[in-house]
């Protein structure tokens, strides 16, 4: 083996045990997750000593546990519809016409992101109280969107700035109106960028534990419902929940990709 | 042409962005089935023009008349003109048929009628029928031309527009196009009106050109009238390579300070007195003997470009650089360096003022 073959070997030796540890420590962790869930016993001990997945039935039928998804799902939903929304036509702001002000716009729109999100949920439930809403999941949709719009907006804005402009122009050329211009070629043409922004928007929301934590009043979400187990009164569920709410978010990303890809290649 | 009705008529066209002015009070009348040109580097107010004749910008003054209509509010979608744009702008998401189709389907004609036209305008465009389901991303620049032209006869226009579509396509697929291009008017018989920085493309298509710079139209003429008789050293220039020299009229003879030389003039414009004047590099011979022309020049030749049929010599006199052609049968050969003898006669250059 020549010199050069033997470094070769090396190098690339080298890059697959880096992309393993990278994975190894990215992945490991869900994994215990799902290791500390597949216990009979009522407290985690390592190393386990009785297999089993009881606690998985148990979390499957309490009622508790359905509300709590619920919750989130509403939550999720609602934020997901009104955040791409409100997003689209930011992105269209952002990245699409030229105007007096945007670049303004552009830094200010971003500005909620770099907010720490626990003060953004103290501040919203100071406000929330200043002006008397009551506190329920539905305030937490607000407190949501707050983070999550200027997110959705990057993310659609991605797409609108490979847009064309003319092919607007064209179809208005063509005759068509400018409702019929939204319908038949801005709204096609960035479907992809829309669909990315709903996917995140939904698992960001999904995910979401700072902001819920002080917004949702009396109800509770899942990350929520998580938190509040660790801290006090434990149980394997906490990981069953842990790992199905992992899972839902796994399969709805992957899903969506998968879908995204799908339709890239039926239209070649 | 003259017989023919107007079909556009443009009276003192303005329009201002802000301080700027991109198009400065422009009078012309377009006639029915022409193919009309506008040529001008970038900058020049070409493509602000054209927007404005679609509708997608309106003019700050003056009046867009359409077959004797004022038609300044009227917006593109309402108007019988239709555009093909520089990046063609065919709908990334659609089939070459859907492309076609887009502006049957605005009003609402029957599917299968439109499918009927859509392959008719395929065939007439020499694009294969099973093309009709590609993708329309999946097609060459060449047929991409094809789709956009095909989608905006399907509009049936009054007047087509052109927004340089020819612009990123390569030379050979270029001066095919261009053909079809104007076999494509002269079969629909519908009113073009192009727009281009290449007044070689322009040439090879227009029935009538307007030459536009900073916002003017500083000529309006024939692809003949441009070519021969370019009325400012600009139109001149545009047209490719040409030989250019500062000249003043002296007793009824040109004379050029910088070679200190004098010549015969061609037709004098009234009122000329400093200008510069014009010969075309098959207008300028690389002569054997002095008294094959009018004027001569001697200078160096200093290099020589095969063109097929002709060869063009870079000959220097003094600081000055002249393009001279000859025939390839009487090519000169060995003589790089050497001196040689350049020379046109009074007819075949042009006196143009600045």
């Amino acid at each position: 083996m020549s010199p050069a073959e033997r470094a070769q070997r090396w190098r690339s030796a080298l890059l697959w045990a880096w992309a393993l540890a990278v994975v190894v420590f990215m992945y490991l962790p869900a994994l215990s997750l799902l290791l500390a869930s597949s216990t009979s016993s009522r407290y985690f001990i390592f190393p386990i000593t009785k297999w089993g997945f009881d606690w998985w039935q148990k979390t499957f039928n309490s009622i508790e546990i359905h509300i709590l998804f619920k919750t989130s799902v509403s939550i999720a939903l609602i934020v997901t519809v009104i955040a791409v929304t409100i997003a689209f036509f930011g992105a269209l702001a952002f990245a699409r016409y030229e105007w007096k002000g945007r670049s303004i716009y552009q830094k200010i729109v971003l500005l909620p992101i770099f907010f720490p999100q626990s003060v953004l949920g103290l501040a919203l439930l100071l406000w929330f109280n200043t002006i008397g809403l009551e506190l329920s999941w539905k305030s937490a949709v607000f407190a949501h969107l707050v983070w999550i719009v200027p997110v959705v907006t990057l993310v659609i804005s991605i797409q609108v700035y490979s847009f064309d402009p003319a092919l607007e122009e064209a179809a208005y050329d063509l005759g068509a109106s400018r409702w019929q211009v939204l319908k038949e070629v801005t709204l096609p043409v960035l479907f992809p960028g829309l669909f990315s922004g709903a996917l995140f928007a939904f698992l960001l929301s999904w995910g979401n534990f700072p902001l819920s934590l002080f917004t949702t009043g009396a109800d509770t979400t899942v990350p929520e419902y998580l938190y509040s187990k660790m801290v006090a009164g434990y149980t394997p569920g906490v990981p069953v929940l842990g790992t199905v709410s992992t899972m839902i978010a796994a399969v709805l990303f992957l899903g969506g990709y998968g879908i995204i890809v799908l339709r890239r290649r039926a239209r070649s | 042409m003259t017989t023919r009705s107007p079909v556009l008529e443009l009276r003192g066209i303005t329009k201002t962005f802000g301080t700027f002015t991109a198009v400065h009070g422009i009078d012309l009348t377009i006639a029915e089935g022409e193919f009309f040109t506008i040529v001008g580097p970038s900058g020049s107010g070409k493509t602000t023009m054209l927007r404005m004749l679609a509708g997608l910008e309106s003019p700050s003054a003056g009046d867009i008349l359409l077959r004797g209509q004022r038609v300044n509010d009227l917006p593109a979608n309402k108007r019988p003109t239709c555009m093909v744009f520089q990046s063609l702008a065919l709908f990334p998401h659609r089939t070459v048929g859907q492309n076609i189709e887009f502006p049957l389907k605005i009003r609402d004609v029957p599917a299968a009628e439109r499918k009927a036209r859509a392959l008719q305008l395929m065939a007439q465009l020499r694009l294969p029928e099973s093309y009709y389901g590609k993708n329309v991303t999946k097609c060459s620049g060449g047929e991409r031309q094809r789709v956009a032209l095909a989608r905006a006869l399907a509009y049936n226009p009054d007047i087509l527009f052109f927004d340089e579509p020819l612009s990123a396509i390569d030379y050979k697929l270029r001066k095919t196009l261009e053909k079809e291009l104007k076999d494509i008017h002269r079969e629909t018989g519908k009113t073009f009106v192009y727009i281009t920085h290449s007044l070689e493309e322009a040439m090879v298509m227009s029935d009538r050109i307007g030459v536009m710079r900073l916002g003017h139209m500083v000529q309006v003429g024939t692809p003949n009238e441009i070519y021969t008789a370019p009325n400012s050293k600009f139109v001149s220039e545009f047209i490719g390579d040409v030989n250019i020299m500062p000249v003043r009229l002296n007793g009824g003879r040109l004379v050029s300070d910088e070679l200190g030389a004098e010549f015969l003039p061609p037709a004098v414009p009234t009122g000329f007195s400093n200008g510069h004047l014009v010969v075309r590099p098959e207008s300028l011979r690389v002569l054997d003997r002095r008294d094959e022309a009018e004027n001569v020049l001697t200078g160096t030749l200093y290099n020589e470009y095969a063109l097929g049929s002709r060869i063009q010599y870079q000959v220097r006199v003094g600081e000055r650089v002249f393009i001279a052609e000859r025939l390839r049968q009487q090519a000169l050969t060995g003589r790089l360096d050497t001196e040689v003898l350049v020379g046109w006669n009074a007819r075949d250059s042009i006196l143009v003022s600045d």
